[in-house]
């Protein structure tokens, strides 16, 4: 499938992931060519059918990667994606955050896997923002554009219960190493507007969980934030560096805690009016 | 008994972005991002038309800033292999 | 980076006629400038977040040929042909050669293209043929990317 400006094309030893990927991307384009192959392999031949058990075999891998189970094919090949992208994409600067839009402009919100930039995300775009994506924010190094890369919102544990109504989902998988996950497609709207891309206006740096409170940050924090947020800062090279540079002198950026989603949404919307 | 004389990278191998108190430095043949505090970009600045050793080098720097009261040799001498050891600063 | 005064007060108070009659090295009052300590860093290089992607040569694979050609052979100019009439012995005979065992790392392939060492298991001509292939590689071939990021100096 196409996902914003990368194709995937996805091979599997099984028939269950593959038949759980087409229903979560049913509404994708198909890629023209793919930019990342990668199969979901059975650790051993016979372990394809003896407590399957899934390794994903692609272009990148990491090698102390510990194999799943098949009943969560899914997470295996959604892990996948992430790493592929994570690890070999040149063409945008990629930051680790969250990316909704109102207009054309749009707010970064920056923080590691599952820290709650990804249910404010998914929130967001149930009260007119557009989603973006959740898990990388793909900066364009010459035009500083954020480029929509709206995969399926991986939501865990707690977060579990905000799951709006009439959502396309995949199914609940239990017992992962991350918890309980299940994943959530993006609003249609969010997947036909993929090719549209916004200017970043602002840049959070949320933490949920903690009483409300906001600061602003000083040039150098957050510019350490952001090296640190994205997967290819060095790699990019020169590029990285303007590209960095350019949406730190740009783009205002504030720490935001929170102590609940309702809260979170509330000081982005707020934040967003005061811009 | 001079000692080495010390100018900055060419300035087309450099790029550089103030912050506040620190600067981003990328560095284009190593591709290397240094963040640099005072006083490694005041010196990266002293060196960047004429190469200086380390003497001439103290005394610009105390025309144009107060250093203070204590001698500043052995600790410019630290600032500047720091900076040699970054490819920021070389030797003629 | 400037010589701004660092106290606007008793600076800006200056009366001319006084900074006429001052010794000329105190009149300009020049902001402090802290040359640090021996012992502490003022230069730090920014390292990346995931010790992976600067190791992302070492954690990426080309497999030769690609999945979709499993089973192939490779020729001396690094086609993908099918498997000749002597099988793997055509390896002896000026090829097609059978595909390796296994993918190759990229720090494996990297080592091969820019530091003079052969593929690992591979004679001389092997080697070139499967160099030859990885050269090929366009966008969409499994391997693509890595061959890509090995070909970047800094990786």
């Amino acid at each position: 499938m196409r996902v914003g400006p990368v194709g995937f094309r996805i091979g599997s030893d099984w028939h269950a992931p593959i038949a759980a990927l087409d229903a979560l991307y049913r509404d994708y384009p198909r890629p023209e060519f793919a930019d990342y192959s990668f199969r979901l392999e059975a650790v051993s031949p016979w372990r394809r059918r003896v407590r399957p058990s899934v390794r994903v075999a692609g272009d990148y891998w990491l090698p102390d990667a510990s194999p799943l189970p098949l009943a969560q094919g899914l997470l295996a090949a959604e892990m996948g994606m992430n790493l592929q992208v994570a690890l070999g994409h040149r063409r945008h600067l990629l930051l680790h955050a969250a990316v909704v839009a109102r207009g054309d402009r749009a707010i970064l919100m920056s923080g590691v896997s599952g820290a709650g930039k990804s249910t404010l995300a998914l929130m967001l775009s149930h009260r007119g923002w557009r989603f973006l994506g959740d898990e990388f924010a793909m900066i364009d190094p010459d035009t500083g554009l954020a480029h929509p890369f709206p995969r399926p919102v991986s939501l865990k544990n707690e977060s579990l219960s905000l799951i709006p109504e009439g959502c396309r989902t995949g199914p609940l998988l239990t017992g992962t190493p991350k918890g309980d996950v299940r994943h959530v497609a993006p609003p249609a709207a969010a997947i036909a507007a993929m090719d549209e891309p916004a200017r970043p206006a602002l840049v959070i740096f949320p933490r949920f969980g903690f009483p409300s409170a906001l600061s602003g940050l000083a040039p150098t924090e957050t510019f350490m934030r952001l090296t640190q947020a994205s997967t290819n800062y060095v790699a990019m090279g020169e590029a990285g560096f303007q590209a960095l540079t350019r949406l730190r002198a740009q783009v205002p950026a504030v720490a935001l805690d929170y102590p609940d989603g309702e809260a979170g949404v509330a000081a982005v919307e707020a934040l967003w009016e005061a811009l | 008994m001079a000692g080495p004389r010390y100018r900055a990278a060419a300035a087309a191998l450099l790029i550089v972005e103030p912050l506040d108190m620190f600067t981003a430095v990328f560095h284009r043949p190593s591709g290397v991002t240094h963040l640099l505090n005072e006083p490694a970009p005041q010196i990266l600045e002293a060196l960047a038309d004429e190469p200086l050793d380390r003497d001439a080098l103290l005394a610009r720097l105390a025309q144009n800033f107060d250093l203070g009261e204590a001698d500043g040799t052995a600790v410019l001498q630290a600032r500047l292999t720091e900076l040699e050891t970054a490819g920021l600063v070389d030797r003629v | 980076m400037d010589d701004t005064p660092s106290e606007p007060g008793p600076a800006s108070g200056f009366a001319p006629e006084a900074q006429a009659d001052a010794p000329a090295s105190s009149v300009t009052s020049r902001r402090m400038l802290m040359l640090g300590a021996v012992g502490a860093s003022t230069v730090i290089a920014v390292r990346p977040a995931l010790a992976q992607t600067t190791a992302s040569v070492l954690n990426c694979q080309i497999p030769v040929p690609g999945p979709g050609d499993a089973g192939k052979y490779i020729d001396r100019n690094g086609n993908v042909v099918n498997p000749g009439p002597l099988g793997p012995l055509g390896a002896l005979f000026g090829g097609p050669y059978p595909p390796p065992s296994r993918p190759f790392t990229g720090e494996e392939v990297r080592n091969a293209l820019y530091n003079g060492m052969s593929l690992p298991g591979t004679t001389y001509y092997s080697n070139d043929a499967y160099l030859k292939y990885i050269k090929k590689l366009s966008g969409g071939q499994s391997g693509y990317t890595c061959f890509l990021s090995i070909q970047n100096p800094r990786t």
